[in-house]
């Protein structure tokens, strides 16, 4: 069953690289300290220097553009969907083009555009963190640092154990969709090619099996989660521990100090309210 | 030891899997487990290590009790199990991760962690994809690195659950080589099978019907006594052509020598 | 009867044929020089190692594949390489995936059933007779029809699935180990039914098979021909007796196992030092010269004395 090459989706890319070598904890505060300062951003400059940052962790990385590119693929229709909301539902004074109650807006345009431009600057390095992590070692970053929790009763070994079996499947479910759209078509079904919307309610009858065979799955993962005497997921040997060099807390600063300087852009050389 | 005393299951009431069913099984012994499709065979390997609970009698490994949670973890320590659909069994992201968790659960200190990886590695013939990703494997690979994780564990008794079922020829011959190895290495090999031809492999046949056991003897006599077809089975070819050729002696998986042998006696 | 042969009377004259085919993927060639001609009524059975090419095959067979060099012809016309190939191809192929009873995916095993004959635009007295003749053929009984299929025993289902693919009575059907998984009763049986089908006994003409199975005695029992894969290569495409009684070593070549039967005649003859020529290279036919030669074997040596 090599088929599913074609899946990018949160799939690892072995490169080596800094960002390969850094420590996951780094990344992945580092990610959501860059996702807060993103939902903060307020101005255009903020925006471009925001975009600049994203730009140089996909460098960083040492993986082709291109396959961020079409990671993002799938998420095109709701890219799509999102600039037409705004473009159509939003509010605004310059008038383009109005029918009845529908009005097309030069703000209702740029709002659209400024959440599009939005929702990229946080899923490419988001991507960025789940092509350069091994799955195993992202989930034991998200462990260690949830491990506070677990004092307050939260299974944080097991929402690890979580992480690493949706990565994990992600292909094979991708791979069962493709099977099921094959048997479909194989017995007569044609979607139609021209409007969008079809490919769209092609899925639909497909959730039904996907769901079925999602289920048989998740049952035998679990007999084979058991019979490998997993228990509760406390108390388990750590076979390599993360350990925090010199090297990763440089880049722990580096990062720090780049948000800071992003935040700095956007209060104070903000010309352009976005 | 593995003792099954009365057992019963069911998933619902009156609708029984496994109905009183009795046997033991000794260190070192090669048992087939064969039914036809939905006569309870795979309920019962997975009542052999506590996955599933008995609903009436006892289940007993090496003096303890699979109904008991502490106990049962202990079983599953020395009862592995591979299972049929080598996609739904891989747990981690490649190979090597596959054979640490299991071995991470029954807390191997961290240092013996890699010897165990490699050997495992090296006792399925996968050293070459130790970093693999599931999706880079076939199905037969995908198998043994199934068997990896479970051999790593050091179990003392390995439950084949139709784990052959899914592979190509190929694979198949190699997964019965392994389950072969690990038998001569003293490991008890319980495998749970519609595969006649496998069968022959074995020292010990159960038969189960409708839920319940039906024979319980060598594979020799299993092939001679039992009506197969009623059962949803076949005789091996080894079995039907001995026969039909007039061969003395047991049958065995050999056929071909025994061909040889028969050839020049009277 | 409904005769539903008006609605695909293409491919009647001339079957399949692939000339010369090359496909690469991803830079590696996958498949080389394929010729390849299914005859119309014919069982035939491709088979292969892993990776031998068997899927892409089937691929390229059902227009999936639009990158191809060399020729493929349906019912004498070179078919489109594109979406109208495609849906030329499509009614005629009914295809049985492995496992097809993972990919049942309607709420009702009567809508299931009859997918394949809605989406072409039957109508509704169409379909009842068309259920109404395959539900015998495949064991399931009329009160399962308004069930989930997912309250199926594995056995049904599998049935089920098979069952609503060749409803649709396709001219070619493809079949990927139809029968893997399940007990040998259960195998002998779906195969049986299979073979029905093949040589016409739901229509009143043969339909067309193309099988791949990696059971050699499976493949030596039911085909007409043989289509052999060896790293993209067609090693052989020959009836089943000559493949198997005669060029057996290109089974060896490419690494696939004899049927135990056909291995057990080899000994046999090595043994007597006859030369045994079955009428067949079926299972009761090689047995039958494997009995004779045993009975008549004298002695140690083994050699009959008629002989020499």
């Amino acid at each position: 069953m090599n088929t599913s090459n074609a899946v990018l989706v949160g799939q690892f890319i072995e490169r080596d690289s800094a960002l390969h070598r850094l420590d996951p904890r780094i990344k992945i505060i580092g990610l959501l300290m860059f996702m807060i300062v993103i939902m903060m951003l307020d101005s255009r400059s903020g925006y471009t220097a925001a975009t600049v940052v994203v730009l140089i962790i996909l460098l960083l990385s040492k993986i082709p553009l291109g396959f961020y590119f079409r990671g993002l693929l799938p998420l095109l229709p709701v890219l799509i969907l999102t600039l037409l909301y705004h473009t159509i539902w939003g509010k605004g004074q310059t008038i383009l083009a109005s029918y009845g109650f529908l009005q097309i807006t030069v703000e209702g345009i740029l709002e659209g555009i400024r959440i599009v431009w939005r929702i990229l600057l946080m899923i490419l390095p988001a991507s960025a963190l789940t092509g350069t992590t091994q799955p195993l070692i992202l989930a034991q970053g998200l462990e260690t640092l949830l491990k506070p929790l677990s004092k307050l009763r939260v299974p944080v070994e097991q929402f690890s154990l979580m992480v690493v079996i949706a990565i994990r499947f992600i292909p094979t479910i991708l791979e069962e969709i493709r099977r099921i759209r094959l048997a479909r078509r194989a017995r007569g079904f044609e979607p139609s090619n021209r409007n969008p919307f079809s490919r769209l309610t092609e899925f639909i009858p497909i959730l039904v099996p996907l769901l079925v065979s999602t289920t048989r799955r998740a049952d035998n993962l679990t007999l084979a989660i058991e019979a490998r005497a997993y228990g509760d997921g406390r108390h388990r040997t750590i076979f390599r521990p993360l350990r925090l060099t010199k090297s990763d807390l440089i880049a722990g600063c580096l990062m720090l100090l780049s948000i800071a300087i992003l935040l700095v852009i956007d209060f104070y050389l903000s010309n352009t309210h976005i | 030891m593995l003792v099954f005393d009365q057992v019963g299951y069911y998933y619902r009431r009156g609708q029984e899997v496994v109905k009183k069913v009795s046997f033991t099984i000794e260190k070192g012994e090669f048992v087939s487990i064969v039914g036809g499709n939905g006569s309870g065979k795979s309920t019962l390997a997975k009542l052999m290590n506590g996955l599933q609970l008995a609903k009436q009698g006892s289940v007993v490994f090496d003096k303890q009790t699979a109904s008991d949670p502490d106990q049962a973890r202990n079983i599953r320590k020395a009862i592995g199990l591979v299972f049929q659909n080598p996609e739904d069994q891989f747990i981690t992201t490649n190979v090597t991760d596959e054979i640490v968790f299991g071995l991470e659960n029954i807390r191997v200190p961290a240092d013996e962690i890699a010897a165990r990886v490699r050997s495992a590695l090296q006792a399925v013939g996968l050293e070459r994809y130790a970093d693999a990703a599931p999706h880079e494997l076939s199905g037969g690979q995908k198998q043994r690195a199934a068997v990896a994780a479970v051999i790593a564990m050091r179990p003392r008794f390995i439950v084949f659950d139709e784990a052959t079922s899914m592979l190509d020829p190929e694979g198949r011959n190699e997964l019965m080589q392994l389950m072969q190895d690990f038998h001569k290495q003293g490991i008890t090999i319980v495998q749970i099978t519609h595969h006649m031809d496998e069968v022959l492999a074995s020292r010990r046949v159960l038969l189960l019907d409708q839920s319940e056991l039906v024979f319980d003897g060598p594979p020799d006599r299993f092939f001679r006594e039992v009506p197969l077809e009623t059962y949803g089975l076949e005789q091996p070819f080894a079995v039907r052509i001995g026969q039909q050729l007039g061969w003395s002696g047991e049958a065995t998986a050999d056929w071909k020598g025994r061909a040889a042998s028969q050839w020049s006696t009277e | 009867m409904v005769n539903r042969i008006k609605k695909t009377a293409i491919a009647q004259q001339s079957g399949w044929e692939l000339r010369d085919i090359c496909v690469e993927l991803g830079g590696t060639p996958v498949l080389q020089h394929i010729d390849l001609t299914l005859e119309p009524g014919s069982w035939t059975s491709l088979i292969g190692k892993t990776g031998a090419g068997k899927s892409t095959l089937v691929r390229l067979i059902k227009g999936l594949i639009p990158e191809f060099t060399g020729e493929y012809w349906l019912a004498g016309q070179p078919m489109a390489r594109d979406r109208k190939g495609r849906a030329r191809v499509v009614p005629e192929i009914g295809f049985v995936f492995q496992y097809p009873e993972h990919q049942i995916f309607e709420t009702t095993v009567e809508k299931e059933l009859s997918f394949a004959l809605r989406m072409r635009g039957d109508s509704a007295k169409e379909i009842e007779v068309a259920i109404r003749k395959m539900l015998p053929v495949f064991g399931l009984s009329e009160e399962l029809l308004h069930q989930s299929p997912l309250l199926l025993s594995g056995g049904q289902k599998r049935r089920l699935a098979i069952a609503s693919v060749l409803i649709a009575n396709p001219r070619l059907l493809i079949l990927d180990e139809p029968t893997a998984a399940l007990d040998p009763v259960s195998r002998r049986e779906l195969l049986r039914v299979l073979r029905d089908w093949q040589r016409g006994g739901l229509n009143d003409e043969p339909r067309t098979v193309l099988f791949i199975s990696h059971r050699m005695e499976d493949v030596a029992e039911y085909s007409d021909r043989v289509a052999l894969l060896h790293n993209g290569h067609l090693l052989a495409h020959e009836t089943a007796e000559k493949l198997f009684l005669h060029r057996s070593e290109l089974l060896t070549q490419a690494g696939m196992p004899l049927p135990e039967a056909i291995e057990l005649l080899r000994l046999t003859e090595q043994l007597s030092g006859r030369v045994l020529n079955p009428s067949s290279c079926r299972e009761a036919d090689v047995l039958k010269r494997v009995k004779e030669a045993w009975s008549t074997r004298k002695g140690t040596g083994g050699l009959a004395d008629e002989y020499f």
